[in-house]
């Protein structure tokens, strides 16, 4: 070989190195850094992972509205369940073989998530018509009153515990009486209940409300003494039982 | 002659295989200093609160709050309207990094905050004639108020790693003097180990590149593909500051690896100049 050609060839091979071992070490680099965090690399990547999300940000504490009123001409598919099993509200099985009985169709309900408004709640005795939300965080009581996230939502059989400040949305609490009507309308039916009892209770007393019951009733608090300046422990409690309103099919279908 | 071709083959590789180690620990010197000039240095912090807006955003964040905390205890809305000042917001966020990056308890001294409370709650009652107030009521709002002010201004985990912080920003200057050292050893080892002074600018370039090459991969890929803003954070103006920081982190790396491109070309040059001396020679 020629001393010009060796030169040329070794001129080249010396540019070529100037990119392909910077590339070399480059990926040297974060192969010398994965072994070294092998043994943790899978819970690190996980644990960064966690406070990433793909979700856009929303910093604004609008809520989102998806009440739209029960208008009289509007029809909500409806299911007919033969209710025979069912117990009536004493606690005694019916017992009644043609006992038919209409429910809402679960999946026809548009159900709300944490913040939604998606009702009203009424009591026109106290002066009560107040925007309802599903669940009691800031967003929910600082435009009306919210459906505890660990309750039920209007038909569905169980309790609806609901929350509001004292001093807005439910200071007219305190002129709640027995035989009051409550009236509740959401976008797949109205519902009416009835004032059964008041009562005062300590803020950490579980014994004031049941979540576990199995049948439909309202219970409504507030902060106590009303009008007060100032964070109290007390919370007024207004019990209500079930009167009028369509019944969600809560059946669990299966597949 | 060939034992002789044999030992240059293997200094060769030797050569090479230190200039790998050169280049991985450029990459983490690099590393270091911004971490030192960025994450260990208070200043950095409160510049980038200042400029993010972050007092601004935390004011009207901690007031909107402090109005649900009124519906709450029956103050309306004008109450809060001028009770937080941008100036104590800042002092007090300032004596909490300070003291965080001190290694003293990181929490938000709510003295200052409580007092400001207080007195506006007495010009209230006495405003609005309010005769009857309950002390416990009173004290239960103004320690949530409190609560309130201080979870909205403490930094979320900055209270559970401050113990690894300190203990890493003790030893982190250490860390960095020791790696500096070694690449000064490395380089010495190239200039003395070779006879034309070419080789070595030829290994220390290598480096320099392959330094600049893993330093420009992760800000080219996290500024790129917008991976900052994918953050879940519900406060905005926190939301603001750790974009606003890892921007800022990723440009200070960014220079890092410009500056190492600058050295390598130049090295790159050095070497071809020398190398065309020799020849010539």
């Amino acid at each position: 070989m020629s001393d010009k050609k060796r030169r040329h060839r070794h001129k080249n091979s010396d540019g070529k190195s100037f990119i392909i071992l910077p590339i070399i070490f480059l990926v040297g680099t974060y192969l010398v850094f994965y072994l070294a965090l092998a043994p943790t690399f899978g819970s690190l990547v996980s644990a960064v992972g966690v406070f990433f999300s793909d979700n856009d940000k929303d910093f604004s504490t609008e809520y989102e509205n998806i009440y739209v009123p029960v208008s009289e001409n509007s029809t909500i598919p409806t299911i007919v369940i033969d209710d025979k099993n069912s117990q009536s509200d004493d606690g005694e099985g019916s017992g009644n073989s043609n006992s038919k009985k209409v429910y809402l169709d679960n999946e026809a309900i548009e159900y709300p998530v944490y913040s939604n408004m998606f009702g009203e709640l009424i009591i026109e005795d106290c002066g009560i018509d107040t925007n309802l939300f599903f669940g009691d965080g800031d967003v929910s009581l600082r435009n009306g009153v919210g459906v505890y996230g660990g309750s039920f939502i209007p038909g569905y059989g169980k309790t609806i515990l609901v929350a509001g400040h004292n001093n807005t949305y439910f200071n007219g609490l305190k002129y709640a009486e027995k035989g009051q009507k409550v009236v509740i309308k959401t976008s797949y039916g109205n519902y009416e209940y009835e004032i059964t009892d008041t009562a005062v209770k300590e803020m950490t007393d579980g014994s004031a409300y049941d979540l576990s019951a199995d049948y439909e009733n309202l219970i409504m608090y507030t902060c106590y003494p009303f009008d007060e300046l100032g964070l109290t422990s007390k919370r007024y409690f207004v019990y209500a039982k079930y009167l009028t309103g369509p019944p969600i099919d809560t059946r669990v279908k299966e597949g | 002659m060939s034992r002789s071709r044999n030992s240059s083959k293997i200094k060769k590789i030797v050569c090479v295989i230190l200039s790998f180690i050169l280049s991985l620990f450029l990459f983490v010197l690099s590393i270091g200093v911004v971490l030192e000039a960025t994450i260990f240095n208070s200043d950095f912090i409160l510049e980038n609160m200042n400029s993010s807006n972050y007092f601004v955003d935390k004011k009207d964040e901690i007031t909107r709050k402090l109005n649900d905390l009124g519906y709450a205890s029956g103050l309306d809305d004008e109450f809060f309207e001028n009770l937080l000042d941008e100036i104590m917001l800042t002092e007090d966020n300032q004596e909490y990094l300070n003291d965080y990056y001190d290694g003293k308890s990181a929490l938000i001294d709510t003295t200052r905050f409580k007092q400001t409370f207080n007195d506006a709650l007495d010009k209230y009652i006495e405003e609005h004639n309010i005769k009857n107030v309950d002390s416990a009521s009173r004290d239960y709002l103004v320690n949530k108020a409190s609560s309130i002010y201080r979870l909205s201004l403490e930094i979320p985990l900055f209270y559970r790693i401050a113990g690894y912080f300190k203990a890493l920003k003790n030893i982190f200057p250490f860390i960095l003097a020791g790696v500096a050292v070694i690449i000064f050893i490395i380089i010495l080892i190239f200039v003395f180990s070779n006879k034309w002074k070419h080789r070595a600018f030829r290994y220390v370039s290598h480096a320099s590149l392959g330094a600049c090459l893993s330093l420009a991969v992760i800000p080219a890929y996290v500024l790129l593909t917008g991976q900052l803003q994918r953050i879940n954070l519900t406060s905005r103006g926190l939301y603001n500051l750790f974009v606003q920081c890892g921007t800022n982190i990723m440009i200070a790396v960014l220079f890092c690896a410009l500056f190492f491109l600058v050295v390598g070309l130049c090295c790159v040059f050095q070497h071809n100049h020398l190398k065309k001396k020799v020849s010539s020679d």
